[in-house]
């Protein structure tokens, strides 16, 4: 999964290179997806809500503009860490500060990998 | 969407609060699989790789370094508003033992669109 982290690094940009980069964003997720190599993705809304504690508290976020906050998302179907890497590398906003995050989907449940090592120790 | 924050709250659980924590947890998404409220989400591997400047030259070994800012999973609601979103977020079983999540409207449009549409107006009513 791709995560692009970052909402403020488009607004220093010109009209034309607004467009640009948006028309090259859209051209590259289609050409992904083509691919087969792409199976989702979506821009977030700006803002949202953060839900938090026992008491599940509801407060505004993320921040407005914030370097790690997440902008929007590609579910990709590759083979390996690298490949998502190597795509990740083509994303047209990384010249102008977007920052694009790779991580791999679980094939389980990280809480239930952690349960499994749990159960290992005891059985020592 | 729901984006779940985590600092790996999980680690810190006894292994019966987490077997209890996991049977919660696949009720509550058949629940809302039922009620055609939740697409298929995942939960990402602790691992992973940030990409950074231009062309991508920079790569370093990730999640973002924050880990309160930390994604460990993420959920695809299928809900009209944001309220029923952050109604489903509240009854996620796990913000009990720490945690937040992050409930986020999916876009109808590109923000990047967006904001090329934004500025090509102001440059029109710069030129009148």
């Amino acid at each position: 999964m791709l995560l692009f982290r970052g909402n403020d690094w488009y607004k220093s940009l010109s009209p034309e290179e607004t467009q640009k980069v948006t028309d090259q964003w859209m051209a590259w997720f289609k050409r992904l997806t083509d691919q087969g190599k792409a199976v989702a993705g979506n821009p977030l809304e700006r803002e949202g809500k953060i839900v938090s504690g026992k008491n599940r508290v509801v407060s505004d976020g993320p921040f407005a503009e914030s370097k790690e906050a997440i902008g929007g998302y590609f579910l990709l179907d590759v083979g390996s860490l690298d490949e998502a890497v190597a795509i990740a590398q083509e994303c047209p906003g990384l010249p102008f500060g977007a920052i694009v995050e790779v991580r791999p989907v679980a094939g389980e449940c990280p809480l239930a990998s952690e349960l499994k090592r749990e159960a290992e120790f005891a059985t020592v | 969407m729901l984006l779940y924050r985590t600092d790996d709250w999980y680690n810190r659980l006894s292994h019966e609060e987490l077997q209890k924590l996991m049977g919660q947890n696949k009720a509550w998404i058949e629940g809302l699989t039922a009620q055609g409220k939740v697409k298929p989400g995942r939960a990402l591997e602790r691992s992973g790789a940030i990409v950074s400047g231009k062309n991508g030259r920079f790569i370093t070994d990730g999640p973002f370094a924050e880990s309160k800012e930390a994604i460990g999973g993420y959920l695809v609601l299928d809900v009209e508003t944001i309220d029923e979103a952050i109604a489903i977020a509240q009854s996620s079983p796990g913000l009990a033992y720490g945690g937040s999540i992050e409930v986020r409207p999916v876009a109808e449009e590109c923000p990047l669109d967006v904001r090329a549409r934004e500025l090509a107006r102001e440059e029109q009513l710069a030129m009148v």
